[in-house]
């Protein structure tokens, strides 16, 4: 018997705000534990949540890129259960009427373009963070409040390199928007994946496993592959598929039992009688979304149409949205685009990751990048020379033409200097007019070489040569 | 809906974390009998399906959010002066698994 | 007579003229407290009172609660002060924050003589479930009488005149309901009107800031200091404030008042549906309209249930946070799910784990629709029900008991299979979020009694206004257990 694999994706992104969700409190990574708090955020009573205007902002933007239909009146629930990582013993999420609905991202596949479904985004808060010692646990509330947007895709995901491309996608829309580090390995990403097996043809759904815990694309791809194999094996052994949450084991590369899943756990949701219902205005979610940073996809056309880039150049660059933004600052300047790329994607990368940094560690400004590429473009000096210079000015972020100078390699390209040195050279040696008169044309070459011994070896050797043919023929 | 038996109301009060006499789960049950009823009276009168649940007083919309700017928070020692089990600055409970 | 008796608009008076200090003000306020029998408070705040106190010198003449001596209700958060909520599982809890309307009486240099008792959490209407047990009624020196509850420390300390002005809260009839028993002037606002931020919440689409005074005036005279927008709640409403206590003795003549017929025909003692009557006509005689109106008795038979599914739902979810954890006392446990079982056990009475049960119960998946999301609805009927009066009525008007003060005892807690429509109609003010005032209408074998005056939402000056004209109609003003006695 043939399976398909039937896979849904719920992802929580920490969202980058100045302040928390519902309380006005700092929202910092790697503070001192406890000091980011007000308190909303460990509950004490006669507290009140104040929903963060740029979180609606940050929600209505995804949910722009997303294709959703974003609601223009935000509710909010609560989902009350209890555990240690819950200060007020129930989250304040959007359960009946998330902000975004029906929505759908393109992910380009072996086997082409397909189109990922989603379900809904709503908005809610973090909980606090818990650090399991040997034998006690210790709470910071650091996190708790902190803004989520949690995405459900719909269960049309058949496979580990869909869902990969997916999770890959939401990335790069949460990072480009601005509205997330998006940092799987760090936890401001964070991805649920539902899996169950069907046989071929058939509509109904097998039992589904939760796999938590995976902290990189890579793994993703990799978890829901062992996954589809170890379902498949017990189907076609007979045996039942359980329904339980697993974990990725990163050595193991194996996924492993966490818990059984009894009943469904009850939340007992109900509208959050603190928080009216907010009304968005049609001007408020157009300004949310005009102002929204450029997504990749946009970048990619312009990349591709305005400055005629491959596209494998326009995804490379786009793989890292730092790299893109710092080519974009470049571009301003006016270099050539391909050459730039070839610079960034070459030179700078190699350098960055001797260094072991990342782009924003780098030192060379864009206008100086630019102006390197320039030398080299305008013929100034060599792309062998350029490499000189860089490994000088990626140090400093010194002037490329300074550096070009101090080192002696920047080429003679002024016509009126390279003149004054023709003239005078010529003067010198009536000779070698005589012979270009006579026919003798080495007679040029000769004098080329006498111009470049005075411009000890700068001057451009076209044009010296070009102007020296001008010049003899004026005599 | 769920039937009131002991095992349910056992159950609910586990949810909720804290336990009960089994005299109290009499007199417990003895009023949900009564609200039971009771709702189920309400579920009778006239337009009371067709109407929109009502959770606040009044229809009232704001158009207010706060604007995200982050104040001054709470001083490590305010945030833990209520808490009587404190480690390191944090807040120890016995060790959280699962 | 002592200054202390005085309605805040006559103390300030004699503060400005300087005839009395706010410390002494103080003092006195302090060794009545301290003399107090009624079990009216959580913590007599004397060194803070009488640092406050010290403080003011020079009288501020437009400002009304300079030096006035004040209770507050111990479900509001008071910085750096014991905050019980009248549980256990508070009875250690100090906010490291101030409740907004504390904020502002503190501003306004009011002076805190008491954190005040409560029903436990606020979650009861007698008085007597409280951790430190029941509270008693200051016209009763034998002990039988309740004063109502919840916020009955408040009530009892301004009957008892320790205080011309205590904060409650009102999430049924906390304020009003036990105003009656004691003879006071109790009044909430429009939901919104005043902000929330730092009360305790029970069930906060039904909870209100309200207050006790001894007189209209001095209710209104409050409202225009509490009332307002507060960024720290953001259902507090943006319309302006008005000044409540002017043109309050404007006539009321023409004014509709709607009385409900069935509340009325519920009330079984004849006494009291007299003193109701004769309530009526005082009104009448002021110039006002009276209009009977069928009600519905299938709605108002609607009502205990109703409140009590949705304020039991909301209240399991709001008081979650009381875990044993983050603050209040900490017990020994293997897992976390002990220590916080143990505290929880221990932490709240009986009554309020079966309230929880219910609310939890009532929340639950399978059964919200016939449960939570009913009473939801039947909410919406009842208070279209009450707008639909109110369209053509500028005042509903009801008895704020269908009794005096009842014997400990007579009343419980325990749910009830009779329905009790005069015990229960104030709920309306809060299902529909209304300004309501109850005032003392009658004495009955030396015990008082109130009227329920109730407006549209936002329309507080008429109903202060109405509420003036029958004070003045009927004479009970600054009615106290002192004075009675």
């Amino acid at each position: 018997m043939n399976f398909e694999a039937v896979i849904g994706i719920e992802i929580h992104v920490e969202m980058k705000t100045k302040s928390k969700m519902f309380s006005s409190a700092p929202v910092l990574f790697g503070a001192e534990p406890n000091t980011l708090v007000r308190p909303l955020d460990i509950a004490f009573p006669g507290t009140m949540p104040l929903v963060n205007k740029q979180a609606v902002i940050n929600a209505i933007r995804v949910s722009n890129a997303l294709h959703m239909s974003i609601d223009n009146e935000l509710w909010f629930d609560r989902k009350n259960y209890f555990y240690s990582d819950l200060p007020k013993g129930f989250q304040i999420t959007q359960d009946k009427r998330p902000i975004g609905r029906d929505g759908y991202v393109e992910i380009k596949t072996k086997n082409g373009i397909k189109r990922i479904e989603i379900e809904r985004l709503h908005m809610e808060e973090d909980t606090c963070k818990q650090l399991h010692m040997s034998n006690y646990s210790l709470l910071d509330y650091n996190r708790a409040g902190t803004p989520l947007v949690e995405i459900v895709s719909r269960p049309n995901i058949r496979s580990g390199e869909e869902a990969m491309k997916y999770v890959e996608q939401i990335k790069s829309i949460v990072q480009f928007t601005d509205v997330s580090d998006g940092k799987m390995e760090e936890g401001s990403l964070r991805c649920d994946v539902n899996i169950s097996l069907r046989p071929i043809g058939s509509e109904k759904f097998g039992t589904k496993v939760e796999i938590k815990n995976l902290n990189s694309l890579s793994n993703v791809e990799k978890a829901i592959e062992f996954e589809i194999i170890r379902q498949q094996k017990l189907l076609l052994a007979g045996m039942p598929v359980e329904q339980e949450t697993r974990r990725f084991d990163e050595m193991r590369k194996e996924t492993v039992l966490m818990r059984k899943k009894t009943d469904a756990v009850d939340y007992k949701y109900f509208t959050e009688p603190n928080i009216t219902p907010i009304k968005l205005s049609d001007e408020f979610i157009k300004n949310a979304i005009e102002t929204c940073p450029e997504l990749a996809s946009s970048k990619r056309n312009r990349y591709i149409n305005d400055l005629n880039l491959s596209e494998y150049d326009a995804d490379i660059l786009l793989q890292d949205k730092a790299v893109s933004e710092y080519f974009d600052e470049t571009i301003k300047y006016n270099a050539n685009p391909k050459l730039l790329v070839n610079w960034i994607m070459v030179d700078i990368a190699s350098y960055l990751n001797k260094n072991n940094y990342s782009i924003s560690d780098l030192k060379l400004s864009p206008e100086h990048l630019s102006d390197l590429v320039k030398l080299i473009s305008e013929g100034k000096i060599s792309s062998k020379q350029a490499k000189d210079v860089f490994l000088d000015i990626v140090e400093t972020n010194a002037s490329p033409i300074d550096v070009a100078n101090k080192l002696g390699i920047v080429q003679m390209s002024d016509e009126n200097a390279i003149m004054d040195l023709v003239i005078e050279a010529l003067n010198e040696n009536p000779q070698a007019i005589e012979d270009f008169k006579n026919g003798k044309d080495r007679a040029v070459g000769f004098l080329v070489g006498q111009i470049m011994k005075k411009s000890r070896g700068k001057a451009n050797p076209a044009m010296t040569s070009k102007l020296v043919i001008q010049e003899l023929k004026k005599r | 809906m769920k039937e009131i038996t002991k095992e349910v109301l056992e159950d609910a009060a586990s949810r909720l974390m804290f336990e009960m006499s089994d005299e109290q789960y009499d007199t417990l049950e003895n009023e949900f009998k009564i609200i039971i009823k009771q709702m189920k009276l309400i579920g009778e009168i006239e337009g009371v399906d067709e109407a929109e649940a009502m959770t606040f007083p009044f229809d009232v919309t704001t158009d207010y959010l706060r604007e995200d700017v982050a104040e001054t928070p709470l001083s490590k020692e305010e945030v833990l002066s209520n808490a009587k089990d404190v480690c390191d600055g944090q807040i120890k409970l016995p060790k959280v698994v699962g | 007579m002592s200054y202390l008796d005085l309605t805040i608009k006559e103390m300030h008076e004699a503060l400005v003229n300087k005839k009395v200090t706010p410390l002494e003000l103080t003092k006195e306020a302090i060794a009545r407290a301290k003399s107090d029998n009624n079990n009216a408070f959580e913590t007599i705040l004397e060194d803070e009172a009488l640092a406050i106190a010290k403080e003011l010198k020079e009288p501020e003449v437009d400002n009304l609660f300079w030096g006035i001596p004040i209770g507050i209700k111990d479900n509001f958060s008071t910085k750096g002060i014991l905050t019980t909520g009248s549980s256990e599982i508070l009875k250690d809890y100090v906010p490291v924050f101030n409740a907004t309307v504390v904020e502002k009486l503190l501003k306004a240099h009011a002076i805190p003589i008491a954190k005040t008792t409560l029903d436990e959490l606020a979650m009861g209407g007698t008085g007597t479930t409280g951790h430190k047990g029941m509270t008693f009624n200051p016209y009763d020196e034998k002990h039988e009488l309740l004063v109502g509850g919840s916020s009955c420390g408040s009530a009892a300390m301004v009957a008892n005149s320790i205080a011309p002005f205590a904060l409650g809260s009102d999430t049924g009839d906390s304020v009003r309901k036990p105003a009656s028993y004691a003879g006071l002037v109790g009044f909430k606002p429009t939901w919104g009107r005043i902000s929330r931020f730092g009360l305790f919440p029970f069930a906060p689409s039904l909870d209100h800031v309200g207050f006790f005074t001894r007189s209209v005036e001095d209710s209104a005279i409050a409202l225009s200091l509490l009332a307002g927008r507060d960024l720290n709640d953001a259902t507090s409403s943006i319309k302006p404030v008005e000044d409540y206590a002017s043109n309050i003795n404007d006539s009321i003549k023409g004014k509709r008042i709607a009385v409900i017929k069935e509340v009325i025909d519920s009330l079984n003692d004849e006494q009291i549906k007299k003193a109701f009557l004769a309530s009526i006509e005082a009104l009448e005689k002021q110039g006002a309209i009276i209009d009977y109106v069928s009600f519905s008795l299938k709605l108002l038979e609607a009502i205990y249930p109703t409140y009590m599914v949705i304020s039991c739902a909301e209240a399991t979810s709001n008081n979650a946070n009381l875990d044993g954890v983050k603050f209040g006392p900490r017990y020994e446990g293997n897992t976390y799910q002990e220590v916080m079982i143990k505290a929880r056990t221990n932490g709240f009475s009986e009554l309020i784990r079966r309230r929880f049960i219910i609310g939890s119960f009532a929340l639950m998946r399978e059964n919200q629709n016939d449960l939570f999301l009913r009473a939801q609805k039947a909410r919406r009927l009842i208070v279209n029900r009450v707008n639909e009066i109110l369209s053509n009525h500028d005042i509903i008007y009801v008895p704020a008991a269908p009794t005096t003060a009842p014997k400990i005892n007579a009343s419980s807690d325990r749910l009830s299979d009779n329905y009790l429509i005069a015990d229960n109609i104030l709920v309306l003010g809060n299902f529909a979020g209304l300004p309501s005032i109850t005032l003392p209408i009658a004495l009955i074998n030396n015990m008082p009694l109130g009227g329920n005056l109730m407006g549209r939402a936002f329309e507080e000056k008429l109903v202060f206004n109405v509420a003036k004209a029958l004070e003045n109609e009927m004479g009970l003003y600054n009615l106290s257990a002192r004075k009675v006695k």
